[in-house]
Protein backbone atom coordinates (compact mmCIF):
# COMPACT_ATOMS: atom_id res chain seq x y z
CA UNK A 1 0.00 0.00 0.00
CA UNK A 2 3.11 1.90 -0.42
CA UNK A 3 2.62 5.58 -3.11
CA UNK A 4 -0.88 6.16 -2.15
CA UNK A 5 0.48 9.68 -2.04
CA UNK A 6 1.11 9.65 -5.64
CA UNK A 7 -2.21 7.90 -6.79
CA UNK A 8 -4.22 10.46 -4.55
CA UNK A 9 -1.96 13.71 -6.28
CA UNK A 10 -1.97 12.07 -9.70
CA UNK A 11 -6.02 12.25 -9.14
CA UNK A 12 -6.42 15.64 -7.39
CA UNK A 13 -4.64 17.23 -10.54
CA UNK A 14 -6.45 15.50 -12.97
CA UNK A 15 -10.17 15.79 -11.83
CA UNK A 16 -8.89 19.70 -10.76
CA UNK A 17 -7.97 20.33 -13.92
CA UNK A 18 -10.64 19.01 -16.10
CA UNK A 19 -13.40 20.44 -13.56
CA UNK A 20 -11.67 23.73 -13.75
CA UNK A 21 -11.47 23.96 -17.01
CA UNK A 22 -15.32 23.18 -17.00
CA UNK A 23 -16.34 25.72 -14.42
CA UNK A 24 -14.37 28.34 -15.60
CA UNK A 25 -16.01 27.89 -19.69
CA UNK A 26 -18.94 27.83 -17.87
CA UNK A 27 -18.72 30.75 -15.46
CA UNK A 28 -17.94 32.85 -18.81
CA UNK A 29 -20.64 31.63 -20.77
CA UNK A 30 -22.96 32.33 -18.59
CA UNK A 31 -21.32 36.26 -18.39
CA UNK A 32 -21.52 36.26 -22.07
CA UNK A 33 -25.15 35.04 -21.91
CA UNK A 34 -26.20 37.83 -19.97
CA UNK A 35 -23.75 40.74 -22.25
CA UNK A 36 -26.18 39.22 -25.12
CA UNK A 37 -29.48 39.28 -23.65
CA UNK A 38 -28.53 42.92 -22.31
CA UNK A 39 -27.34 44.15 -26.11
CA UNK A 40 -30.94 42.19 -27.29
CA UNK A 41 -32.80 44.10 -25.31
CA UNK A 42 -31.02 47.64 -26.24
CA UNK A 43 -31.70 46.39 -29.59
CA UNK A 44 -35.41 45.85 -29.09
CA UNK A 45 -35.56 49.44 -27.55
CA UNK A 46 -33.40 50.25 -30.43
CA UNK A 47 -34.26 53.07 -33.29
CA UNK A 48 -37.27 54.04 -31.26
CA UNK A 49 -34.93 56.36 -28.43
CA UNK B 1 8.72 29.96 -66.14
CA UNK B 2 11.29 32.68 -66.85
CA UNK B 3 9.38 35.17 -65.47
CA UNK B 4 8.68 33.46 -62.29
CA UNK B 5 13.00 33.06 -61.93
CA UNK B 6 13.00 36.57 -62.60
CA UNK B 7 11.10 37.53 -60.15
CA UNK B 8 12.56 35.61 -57.42
CA UNK B 9 16.27 36.64 -58.80
CA UNK B 10 15.40 39.86 -58.68
CA UNK B 11 14.02 40.07 -55.00
CA UNK B 12 17.57 37.60 -54.30
CA UNK B 13 19.50 40.36 -55.51
CA UNK B 14 17.63 43.27 -53.59
CA UNK B 15 18.22 41.50 -50.07
CA UNK B 16 22.23 40.97 -51.15
CA UNK B 17 23.00 44.32 -52.80
CA UNK B 18 21.17 46.19 -49.81
CA UNK B 19 23.59 44.05 -47.46
CA UNK B 20 26.45 44.06 -49.72
CA UNK B 21 26.57 47.93 -48.78
CA UNK B 22 25.46 47.85 -44.99
CA UNK B 23 26.45 44.57 -44.23
CA UNK B 24 24.89 45.26 -40.71
CA UNK B 25 22.91 42.21 -40.86
CA UNK B 26 25.90 40.01 -41.37
CA UNK B 27 28.94 40.99 -38.66
CA UNK B 28 25.41 40.79 -36.18
CA UNK B 29 25.09 37.26 -36.91
CA UNK B 30 28.68 36.54 -37.09
CA UNK B 31 29.24 38.11 -33.71
CA UNK B 32 26.68 36.79 -32.64
CA UNK B 33 27.60 33.08 -33.14
CA UNK B 34 30.55 34.15 -31.66
CA UNK B 35 29.83 35.03 -28.47
CA UNK B 36 27.24 32.41 -28.11
CA UNK B 37 30.13 29.45 -28.98
CA UNK B 38 32.06 31.73 -26.09
CA UNK B 39 29.47 31.62 -23.15
CA UNK B 40 29.36 27.95 -23.60
CA UNK B 41 32.39 27.02 -23.64
CA UNK B 42 32.49 29.10 -20.48
CA UNK B 43 29.08 27.22 -19.39
CA UNK B 44 30.85 24.09 -19.75
CA UNK B 45 32.91 22.62 -17.09
CA UNK B 46 35.77 21.62 -19.41
CA UNK B 47 37.43 19.19 -16.94
CA UNK B 48 34.49 17.07 -17.27
CA UNK B 49 33.26 17.05 -20.43
CA UNK B 50 35.52 16.36 -23.48
CA UNK B 51 35.44 19.69 -25.74
CA UNK B 52 34.66 17.27 -28.89
CA UNK B 53 31.25 15.77 -27.74
CA UNK B 54 29.58 19.10 -26.92
CA UNK B 55 31.39 20.96 -30.35
CA UNK B 56 28.34 19.99 -32.55
CA UNK B 57 25.82 20.63 -30.05
CA UNK B 58 27.36 24.72 -29.63
CA UNK B 59 27.91 24.84 -33.13
CA UNK B 60 24.34 24.08 -34.03
CA UNK B 61 22.93 26.39 -31.52
CA UNK B 62 25.06 29.30 -32.47
CA UNK B 63 23.74 28.34 -35.59
CA UNK B 64 20.27 28.64 -34.80
CA UNK B 65 20.61 31.82 -32.45
CA UNK B 66 22.36 33.82 -35.33
CA UNK B 67 20.00 32.37 -38.21
CA UNK B 68 17.21 33.85 -36.23
CA UNK B 69 18.65 37.12 -35.54
CA UNK B 70 19.39 36.92 -39.43
CA UNK B 71 15.22 36.22 -39.96
CA UNK B 72 14.24 38.79 -37.60
CA UNK B 73 15.95 41.75 -39.37
CA UNK B 74 15.18 40.19 -43.09
CA UNK B 75 11.88 41.03 -42.88
CA UNK B 76 11.58 43.48 -40.20
CA UNK B 77 13.71 45.82 -42.70
CA UNK B 78 10.64 44.79 -45.25
CA UNK B 79 8.06 46.29 -43.16
CA UNK B 80 10.25 48.72 -42.63
CA UNK B 81 10.91 50.75 -45.58
CA UNK B 82 7.10 49.47 -46.87
CA UNK B 83 9.03 47.11 -48.94
CA UNK B 84 6.75 43.89 -48.40
CA UNK B 85 3.58 46.06 -49.00
CA UNK B 86 5.11 47.04 -52.36
CA UNK B 87 5.96 43.17 -53.11
CA UNK B 88 2.57 42.51 -52.07
CA UNK B 89 0.69 44.91 -54.41
CA UNK B 90 2.81 43.63 -57.43
CA UNK B 91 0.69 41.11 -59.10
CA UNK B 92 3.64 38.66 -58.45
CA UNK B 93 3.26 34.76 -57.36
CA UNK B 94 3.07 35.09 -53.58
CA UNK B 95 5.49 32.15 -53.63
CA UNK B 96 8.17 34.48 -55.53
CA UNK B 97 8.39 36.03 -52.64
CA UNK B 98 8.82 33.17 -50.15
CA UNK B 99 11.72 31.55 -52.73
CA UNK B 100 13.16 35.07 -52.90
CA UNK B 101 13.13 35.40 -48.79
CA UNK B 102 14.51 31.94 -48.61
CA UNK B 103 17.05 31.76 -50.93
CA UNK B 104 18.44 35.34 -49.35
CA UNK B 105 18.18 33.73 -45.91
CA UNK B 106 19.93 30.82 -46.98
CA UNK B 107 22.60 32.61 -48.65
CA UNK B 108 23.26 34.53 -45.99
CA UNK B 109 23.45 31.90 -43.33
CA UNK B 110 25.32 29.66 -45.54
CA UNK B 111 27.83 32.33 -45.70
CA UNK B 112 28.24 32.97 -42.10
CA UNK B 113 28.59 29.37 -41.15
CA UNK B 114 31.92 29.52 -43.59
CA UNK B 115 32.96 31.77 -41.43
CA UNK B 116 31.89 30.05 -38.25
CA UNK B 117 33.41 26.51 -39.31
CA UNK B 118 37.25 27.83 -38.85
CA UNK B 119 36.62 28.97 -35.95
CA UNK B 120 34.74 25.81 -34.49
CA UNK B 121 38.01 24.31 -35.95
CA UNK B 122 40.28 26.32 -33.67
CA UNK B 123 38.14 26.76 -30.33
CA UNK B 124 37.86 22.55 -30.43
CA UNK B 125 40.42 21.46 -31.90
CA UNK B 126 38.51 19.50 -34.67
CA UNK B 127 40.18 18.67 -37.71
CA UNK B 128 37.31 19.75 -40.20
CA UNK B 129 39.47 18.93 -43.63
CA UNK B 130 39.62 15.37 -44.01
CA UNK B 131 35.15 15.30 -43.33
CA UNK B 132 34.72 18.48 -45.33
CA UNK B 133 32.27 17.18 -47.94
CA UNK B 134 29.80 14.67 -46.17
CA UNK B 135 29.51 17.88 -43.17
CA UNK B 136 29.14 20.28 -45.63
CA UNK B 137 26.02 18.76 -46.84
CA UNK B 138 24.79 17.83 -43.23
CA UNK B 139 25.19 21.36 -42.73
CA UNK B 140 23.28 22.78 -45.75
CA UNK B 141 20.29 20.04 -44.83
CA UNK B 142 19.79 21.63 -41.60
CA UNK B 143 20.31 25.33 -42.53
CA UNK B 144 17.76 24.27 -45.74
CA UNK B 145 15.36 23.11 -43.14
CA UNK B 146 16.15 26.20 -41.09
CA UNK B 147 15.64 28.51 -43.92
CA UNK B 148 12.57 26.45 -45.11
CA UNK B 149 10.86 26.84 -42.01
CA UNK B 150 12.22 30.16 -40.58
CA UNK B 151 11.01 32.25 -43.40
CA UNK B 152 7.50 31.05 -43.42
CA UNK B 153 7.34 31.70 -39.81
CA UNK B 154 9.21 35.21 -39.56
CA UNK B 155 6.91 36.48 -42.65
CA UNK B 156 3.88 35.29 -40.17
CA UNK B 157 5.34 37.06 -36.97
CA UNK B 158 6.39 40.39 -38.43
CA UNK B 159 2.91 41.19 -38.57
CA UNK B 160 3.05 40.72 -34.98
CA UNK B 161 3.78 43.49 -32.15
CA UNK B 162 5.92 40.96 -30.39
CA UNK B 163 7.67 39.55 -33.28
CA UNK B 164 11.35 39.08 -32.20
CA UNK B 165 10.13 37.34 -29.13
CA UNK B 166 7.56 35.07 -31.20
CA UNK B 167 9.40 33.80 -33.92
CA UNK B 168 11.72 31.44 -31.72
CA UNK B 169 8.68 30.59 -29.54
CA UNK B 170 7.27 29.64 -32.69
CA UNK B 171 9.72 28.04 -34.80
CA UNK B 172 12.35 26.11 -32.20
CA UNK B 173 9.62 23.67 -31.23
CA UNK B 174 9.27 22.89 -34.68
CA UNK B 175 12.80 22.60 -35.20
CA UNK B 176 13.40 19.61 -32.95
CA UNK B 177 14.18 17.00 -35.48
CA UNK B 178 16.99 19.06 -37.68
CA UNK B 179 18.20 20.50 -34.33
CA UNK B 180 18.70 16.46 -33.23
CA UNK B 181 19.39 15.31 -36.14
CA UNK B 182 22.10 17.84 -37.41
CA UNK B 183 23.98 17.68 -33.87
CA UNK B 184 23.85 13.84 -34.41
CA UNK B 185 24.97 13.84 -37.80
CA UNK B 186 27.68 16.27 -37.44
CA UNK B 187 28.92 14.56 -34.45
CA UNK B 188 29.19 11.18 -35.90
CA UNK B 189 30.60 13.13 -39.14
CA UNK B 190 33.10 14.53 -37.72
CA UNK B 191 34.20 10.92 -35.72
CA UNK B 192 34.66 9.51 -39.39
CA UNK B 193 31.48 7.99 -39.82
CA UNK B 194 30.52 7.73 -43.25
CA UNK B 195 27.03 9.08 -44.47
CA UNK B 196 25.67 6.35 -46.22
CA UNK B 197 25.51 4.47 -42.25
CA UNK B 198 23.11 7.40 -40.89
CA UNK B 199 21.07 7.22 -44.19
CA UNK B 200 18.21 7.30 -41.63
CA UNK B 201 18.98 11.03 -39.81
CA UNK B 202 19.74 12.03 -43.59
CA UNK B 203 16.35 10.97 -44.90
CA UNK B 204 14.38 12.36 -41.81
CA UNK B 205 15.96 15.95 -42.72
CA UNK B 206 15.40 15.76 -46.27
CA UNK B 207 11.98 14.50 -45.26
CA UNK B 208 11.73 17.74 -43.24
CA UNK B 209 12.94 20.03 -45.80
CA UNK B 210 10.93 18.94 -48.51
CA UNK B 211 7.75 18.73 -46.09
CA UNK B 212 7.99 22.93 -44.86
CA UNK B 213 9.19 23.89 -48.57
CA UNK B 214 5.93 22.06 -49.83
CA UNK B 215 3.86 23.57 -46.75
CA UNK B 216 5.05 27.06 -46.95
CA UNK B 217 4.47 26.82 -50.81
CA UNK B 218 0.95 25.91 -50.09
CA UNK B 219 -0.13 28.46 -47.42
CA UNK B 220 1.99 31.47 -48.14
CA UNK B 221 -0.83 33.07 -49.82
CA UNK B 222 -2.92 33.12 -46.70
CA UNK B 223 -0.25 34.83 -44.65
CA UNK B 224 0.54 37.48 -47.18
CA UNK B 225 -2.69 38.83 -48.01
CA UNK B 226 -3.94 42.18 -48.37
CA UNK C 1 -33.23 32.16 -31.73
CA UNK C 2 -33.89 30.95 -27.65
CA UNK C 3 -31.10 29.49 -26.03
CA UNK C 4 -30.52 26.91 -24.66
CA UNK C 5 -29.48 27.20 -21.25
CA UNK C 6 -25.73 26.93 -19.85
CA UNK C 7 -24.70 23.66 -18.92
CA UNK C 8 -25.71 22.57 -22.59
CA UNK C 9 -22.92 22.73 -25.03
CA UNK C 10 -23.17 21.81 -28.27
CA UNK C 11 -24.10 18.24 -27.59
CA UNK C 12 -27.60 18.96 -25.55
CA UNK C 13 -27.60 17.53 -21.51
CA UNK C 14 -27.27 14.36 -23.32
CA UNK C 15 -23.49 14.59 -23.63
CA UNK C 16 -23.17 16.07 -20.06
CA UNK C 17 -24.73 12.51 -18.70
CA UNK C 18 -23.16 10.48 -21.27
CA UNK C 19 -20.14 11.75 -20.13
CA UNK C 20 -20.59 11.57 -16.23
CA UNK C 21 -21.58 8.28 -16.57
CA UNK C 22 -18.44 6.98 -18.48
CA UNK C 23 -16.66 8.29 -15.84
CA UNK C 24 -18.30 7.22 -13.38
CA UNK C 25 -17.74 3.72 -14.84
CA UNK C 26 -14.30 5.00 -15.78
CA UNK C 27 -13.29 5.52 -11.76
CA UNK C 28 -14.99 2.18 -10.70
CA UNK C 29 -13.20 0.07 -13.18
CA UNK C 30 -9.43 2.06 -12.47
CA UNK C 31 -10.11 1.55 -8.91
CA UNK C 32 -12.14 -1.32 -7.72
CA UNK C 33 -12.34 -3.54 -11.00
CA UNK C 34 -8.73 -3.99 -12.60
CA UNK C 35 -6.30 -5.67 -10.45
CA UNK C 36 -3.44 -4.58 -8.57
CA UNK C 37 0.02 -4.97 -10.78
CA UNK C 38 2.66 -7.01 -9.47
CA UNK C 39 5.66 -4.91 -9.42
CA UNK C 40 4.41 -1.44 -9.28
CA UNK C 41 1.66 -1.59 -6.83
CA UNK C 42 -1.13 0.66 -6.63
CA UNK C 43 0.42 4.01 -7.90
CA UNK C 44 0.26 1.89 -11.54
CA UNK C 45 -3.38 2.91 -12.22
CA UNK C 46 -2.04 6.15 -12.95
CA UNK C 47 -1.59 4.50 -16.21
CA UNK C 48 -5.28 4.93 -16.59
CA UNK C 49 -5.09 8.65 -16.43
CA UNK C 50 -1.87 8.95 -18.40
CA UNK C 51 -2.35 7.34 -21.65
CA UNK C 52 -5.58 8.24 -22.20
CA UNK C 53 -5.01 11.47 -21.80
CA UNK C 54 -2.34 11.36 -24.05
CA UNK C 55 -4.39 9.26 -26.82
CA UNK C 56 -7.02 12.63 -26.46
CA UNK C 57 -4.77 15.22 -26.81
CA UNK C 58 -3.28 13.70 -30.12
CA UNK C 59 -7.43 13.16 -31.39
CA UNK C 60 -7.49 16.91 -30.59
CA UNK C 61 -4.32 18.00 -32.51
CA UNK C 62 -5.67 16.46 -35.47
CA UNK C 63 -8.50 18.06 -35.26
CA UNK C 64 -6.97 21.49 -35.50
CA UNK C 65 -4.66 19.94 -37.90
CA UNK C 66 -8.23 18.93 -40.33
CA UNK C 67 -10.10 22.68 -39.33
CA UNK C 68 -6.80 24.37 -39.87
CA UNK C 69 -6.84 22.86 -43.22
CA UNK C 70 -10.57 23.20 -43.97
CA UNK C 71 -10.71 26.95 -42.63
CA UNK C 72 -8.11 28.06 -44.89
CA UNK C 73 -10.00 25.91 -47.74
CA UNK C 74 -13.50 26.97 -47.23
CA UNK C 75 -12.66 30.54 -45.29
CA UNK C 76 -16.02 29.82 -43.03
CA UNK C 77 -15.42 31.00 -38.92
CA UNK C 78 -17.01 27.48 -38.10
CA UNK C 79 -13.92 25.66 -38.45
CA UNK C 80 -11.73 28.66 -37.05
CA UNK C 81 -13.54 28.01 -33.99
CA UNK C 82 -13.21 24.25 -34.25
CA UNK C 83 -9.50 24.82 -34.39
CA UNK C 84 -9.05 26.83 -31.18
CA UNK C 85 -11.20 25.02 -28.91
CA UNK C 86 -9.35 22.05 -29.71
CA UNK C 87 -6.44 23.39 -29.46
CA UNK C 88 -7.62 24.54 -26.10
CA UNK C 89 -8.59 21.20 -24.96
CA UNK C 90 -5.61 19.91 -26.29
CA UNK C 91 -2.82 21.60 -24.21
CA UNK C 92 -4.87 21.16 -21.19
CA UNK C 93 -5.10 17.30 -21.97
CA UNK C 94 -1.19 17.22 -22.89
CA UNK C 95 -0.91 19.22 -19.73
CA UNK C 96 -2.14 16.53 -17.84
CA UNK C 97 -0.20 13.97 -19.19
CA UNK C 98 2.91 15.92 -18.66
CA UNK C 99 1.71 15.95 -14.81
CA UNK C 100 0.55 12.61 -14.22
CA UNK C 101 3.73 11.21 -16.02
CA UNK C 102 6.43 12.78 -13.34
CA UNK C 103 3.97 11.54 -10.64
CA UNK C 104 4.06 7.98 -11.65
CA UNK C 105 7.85 8.11 -12.31
CA UNK C 106 8.75 9.62 -9.20
CA UNK C 107 8.13 6.27 -7.06
CA UNK C 108 8.75 3.44 -9.91
CA UNK C 109 12.06 4.84 -11.45
CA UNK C 110 12.72 7.22 -8.50
CA UNK C 111 13.43 10.13 -11.23
CA UNK C 112 10.45 13.05 -11.61
CA UNK C 113 11.79 13.30 -15.56
CA UNK C 114 13.22 10.28 -17.67
CA UNK C 115 13.55 11.93 -21.64
CA UNK C 116 11.88 8.36 -22.94
CA UNK C 117 10.72 9.11 -26.39
CA UNK C 118 7.01 9.89 -25.79
CA UNK C 119 7.55 11.86 -22.59
CA UNK C 120 9.92 14.52 -24.46
CA UNK C 121 7.27 14.24 -27.81
CA UNK C 122 4.74 15.14 -25.47
CA UNK C 123 6.45 18.01 -23.80
CA UNK C 124 7.71 19.33 -27.55
CA UNK C 125 4.27 18.89 -28.31
CA UNK C 126 3.20 20.92 -25.50
CA UNK C 127 5.58 23.83 -26.24
CA UNK C 128 3.96 23.57 -29.88
CA UNK C 129 0.69 24.14 -28.93
CA UNK C 130 1.34 26.59 -26.36
CA UNK C 131 2.66 28.33 -28.92
CA UNK C 132 -0.11 28.39 -31.45
CA UNK C 133 -2.21 29.16 -28.23
CA UNK C 134 0.00 32.94 -27.38
CA UNK C 135 -0.15 33.16 -31.29
CA UNK C 136 -3.64 33.50 -30.90
CA UNK C 137 -4.24 35.75 -27.88
CA UNK C 138 -1.90 37.99 -28.90
CA UNK C 139 -3.38 38.75 -32.06
CA UNK C 140 -7.03 40.74 -32.87
CA UNK C 141 -9.90 38.32 -33.88
CA UNK C 142 -10.36 38.13 -37.76
CA UNK C 143 -9.24 37.24 -40.41
CA UNK C 144 -5.25 37.57 -39.98
CA UNK C 145 -5.54 35.36 -36.81
CA UNK C 146 -7.59 32.57 -37.92
CA UNK C 147 -5.46 32.56 -41.00
CA UNK C 148 -1.69 32.53 -38.90
CA UNK C 149 -3.13 30.62 -36.12
CA UNK C 150 -4.63 27.66 -39.12
CA UNK C 151 -0.75 27.61 -40.77
CA UNK C 152 0.84 26.82 -37.56
CA UNK C 153 -1.86 24.44 -36.77
CA UNK C 154 -0.84 22.38 -40.15
CA UNK C 155 2.58 22.73 -39.48
CA UNK C 156 2.83 21.87 -36.03
CA UNK C 157 0.76 18.42 -36.86
CA UNK C 158 2.73 17.59 -40.06
CA UNK C 159 6.10 18.00 -37.88
CA UNK C 160 4.64 15.44 -35.17
CA UNK C 161 6.07 12.31 -37.17
CA UNK C 162 9.29 14.05 -37.54
CA UNK C 163 9.66 14.77 -34.19
CA UNK C 164 8.50 11.03 -32.88
CA UNK C 165 11.37 9.63 -34.88
CA UNK C 166 13.80 12.18 -34.45
CA UNK C 167 13.55 11.86 -30.57
CA UNK C 168 13.06 8.26 -30.58
CA UNK C 169 16.44 7.56 -32.07
CA UNK C 170 18.29 10.52 -30.16
CA UNK C 171 17.14 8.22 -27.16
CA UNK C 172 19.49 5.30 -28.77
CA UNK C 173 22.10 7.35 -26.88
CA UNK C 174 20.35 7.69 -23.62
CA UNK C 175 19.26 4.19 -22.26
CA UNK C 176 16.26 4.68 -20.02
CA UNK C 177 17.51 3.74 -16.09
CA UNK C 178 15.05 0.90 -16.22
CA UNK C 179 13.66 -1.78 -18.47
CA UNK C 180 10.01 -1.06 -18.32
CA UNK C 181 8.59 1.18 -20.26
CA UNK C 182 5.02 2.77 -21.18
CA UNK C 183 5.51 1.42 -24.49
CA UNK C 184 6.59 -2.19 -23.05
CA UNK C 185 2.93 -2.41 -21.36
CA UNK C 186 1.21 -2.77 -24.09
CA UNK C 187 2.50 -6.60 -24.48
CA UNK C 188 1.14 -9.07 -22.84
CA UNK C 189 -1.06 -6.73 -20.71
CA UNK C 190 -3.59 -8.35 -18.60
CA UNK C 191 -6.72 -8.33 -20.52
CA UNK C 192 -8.68 -6.89 -17.38
CA UNK C 193 -5.80 -4.06 -17.61
CA UNK C 194 -6.33 -3.40 -21.13
CA UNK C 195 -10.23 -3.23 -20.77
CA UNK C 196 -9.99 -0.75 -18.67
CA UNK C 197 -7.55 1.45 -20.28
CA UNK C 198 -10.07 1.13 -23.29
CA UNK C 199 -12.74 2.44 -20.23
CA UNK C 200 -11.16 5.06 -19.45
CA UNK C 201 -10.00 6.18 -22.67
CA UNK C 202 -13.73 6.37 -23.86
CA UNK C 203 -14.38 8.83 -20.90
CA UNK C 204 -11.68 10.71 -21.69
CA UNK C 205 -12.75 10.85 -25.09
CA UNK C 206 -16.42 12.10 -24.52
CA UNK C 207 -14.74 14.74 -21.78
CA UNK C 208 -12.94 15.81 -24.74
CA UNK C 209 -16.30 16.30 -27.10
CA UNK C 210 -18.43 17.90 -23.84
CA UNK C 211 -15.28 20.35 -23.59
CA UNK C 212 -15.20 21.27 -27.12
CA UNK C 213 -19.24 21.37 -27.16
CA UNK C 214 -18.99 23.96 -24.56
CA UNK C 215 -15.74 26.05 -25.53
CA UNK C 216 -17.39 26.24 -28.93
CA UNK C 217 -20.78 27.55 -27.70
CA UNK C 218 -18.39 29.96 -25.94
CA UNK C 219 -16.88 31.02 -28.72
CA UNK C 220 -20.27 31.62 -30.99
CA UNK C 221 -21.95 33.69 -28.30
CA UNK C 222 -19.16 35.58 -28.53
CA UNK C 223 -19.59 36.06 -32.18
CA UNK C 224 -22.89 37.00 -31.84
CA UNK C 225 -22.13 39.87 -29.00
CA UNK C 226 -19.63 41.22 -31.63
CA UNK C 227 -21.88 41.38 -33.99
CA UNK C 228 -24.56 42.74 -31.88
CA UNK C 229 -22.33 45.45 -30.87
CA UNK C 230 -21.89 46.20 -34.41
CA UNK C 231 -25.83 46.47 -35.06
CA UNK C 232 -26.20 48.69 -31.75
CA UNK C 233 -23.49 51.00 -33.50
CA UNK C 234 -24.87 51.05 -37.24
CA UNK C 235 -27.95 51.90 -35.51
CA UNK C 236 -27.14 55.04 -33.49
Amino acid sequence: MDHLGYLFAANVFVWGGVLFYLFTLRKRSQALEKDLAMLKQILDKGPAK
Amino acid sequence: MRQYLTQVAAIVWKDLATELKTRELFSAMFVFSVLVILIFIFSINLSIVKATEVGPGVLWVAFLFAGTLGLNRSFMLEKENGCLQGLILTPADRTTIYFGKFISNLTFLLIMEAFILPLFMVFFNVDILPHLGPLLVVILLGTVGFCALGTLLSSLASNLKTREVMLPILLYPLMVPVIIGSVRMTGQVLEGVALSSMMNWVGLTLCFDVIFIGVSIMTIDHILEE
Amino acid sequence: MNEETTQEGEGGPVLLWITALALLAAMVAIFIYVPTEKTEGPVQRIMYFHIPSAWVSFLAFFVVFLSSILFLWKKEREWDIYAQASAEVGVLFCTLVLITGPIWARPIWGAWWVWDARLTLTLVLWLIYIAYLMLRAQTDAGSMRARYAAVLGIAGFLDIPLIHFSVLWWRAFHPLPKVITTEGLGKGMDPAMLATLFISLGAFTFLYFLMMGQRVRQEKIRDDIDRLKKDVLDSD
